[in-house]
């Protein structure tokens, strides 16, 4: 029920092989490997992200306007990866809910940043919030709340902690 | 001249012809993960669905779609058939979007359903259940809220 129960694999890693194992994690994800998500920093429980352009994330050709279901996909894997650096040992986190508020439409042609972060990890579900932003973070282009369901050590399939902080393979 | 969703013209065309193919093809996310619609064979309106991809992957361990993409898929489908619901032809602009996901989505066809719970002036509600092998078997619900813009205002 702790914030931070002990005897985790989490407590022992550091900012920056956080920020390895959360790139290793959106470069195993087939979708967020094929539009090169970046992962440029992590300070456990939080998570900042770096969608490049690509003319695939449009929504709207005509108008030049981002698709409002990337950034959903987005803020669900930036608060995904948030949960992953919140427990105390890695544990496979499917998303229970996700709610997602436009608050100004994102414009093609530029990268877009994504902020998210676990706000409160208790015994079965981790609480999370994400910000998306393209100019300035004080000019978010959505916001979203994030609940995610913890399978548990238990249910959690083998070879995700190896996964995360396996040792970089030479030819990367 | 063809000038997208904001030309009147066009947009009332395809409206009335149902091409949501048209529409489609200028929605290059949409594209991408696999989208498309047809005909519903148990009613008037549109059935859509998303290709089973591997690019739509979010969990190897799991073989999972991703929930983030099977969000995609609902809310275009969820904008288009809101185009084809409307009194008079409109741009719905999102306005906020809740998802609950039911149940794993494997890496199979999945389709989806809309029903627009209310049309209001400037404001739509929209429900959209997504499905894979059997339709009593959600693997997500959502609800969205779009404002409705004239064509002609959203260029």
């Amino acid at each position: 029920m702790s914030q931070r129960e002990q005897g985790g694999v989490s407590a022992r890693v550091s900012p920056e092989g956080w920020q390895r194992a959360l790139t290793r994690f959106v470069t195993v994800i087939p979708h967020t490997r094929e539009l090169g998500l970046e992962v440029m920093a992590v300070d456990p429980p939080e998570v900042l992200m770096r969608q490049p352009w690509h003319d695939d994330l449009l929504g709207d050709v005509s108008r030049g306007l981002v698709h409002g279901g990337l950034l959903t996909m987005l803020l669900d894997t930036a608060c995904g990866s948030s949960v992953l650096c919140a427990l105390p040992t890695p544990e496979v986190c499917p998303t229970l809910d996700l709610r997602v508020d436009h608050y100004r439409p994102a414009v093609g042609g530029y990268p877009i940043w994504a902020r998210a972060r676990a706000v409160r990890v208790s015994e079965s579900i981790v609480f999370t919030e994400g910000l998306l932003w393209q100019e300035s973070e004080e000019r978010p282009v959505a916001r979203g709340i994030a609940n995610f369901v913890r399978l548990g050590p238990r249910n959690t399939p083998a070879g995700l902690v190896e996964a995360l902080f396996a040792e970089e393979p030479s030819h990367v | 001249m063809f000038e997208g969703f904001h030309d009147v013209a066009w947009l009332e065309k395809t409206r009335a012809e149902g091409d949501v193919a048209a529409w489609l093809a200028l929605i290059p996310y949409a594209r991408r993960i696999g989208v498309s619609a047809g005909p519903d064979p148990r009613g008037e309106g549109v059935l859509f669905r998303l290709d089973p991809r591997e690019g739509n992957v979010g969990n190897v361990l799991l073989s999972a779609l991703h929930g983030g993409v099977v969000a995609a898929f609902m809310e275009t489908a969820a904008t288009l058939d809101l185009m084809l619901a409307t009194r008079e032809p409109r741009l719905p602009r999102i306005v906020d979007v809740s998802i609950d996901y039911l149940r794993t989505a494997r890496v199979e066809p999945t389709h989806a359903r809309c029903a627009l719970l209310r049309e209001g002036r400037r404001l739509a509600n929209v429900q959209v259940s997504a499905w894979q092998r059997s339709e009593a078997e959600p693997v997500a619900t959502a609800r969205l809220h779009f404002v409705l813009m004239h064509p002609a205002e959203d260029a």
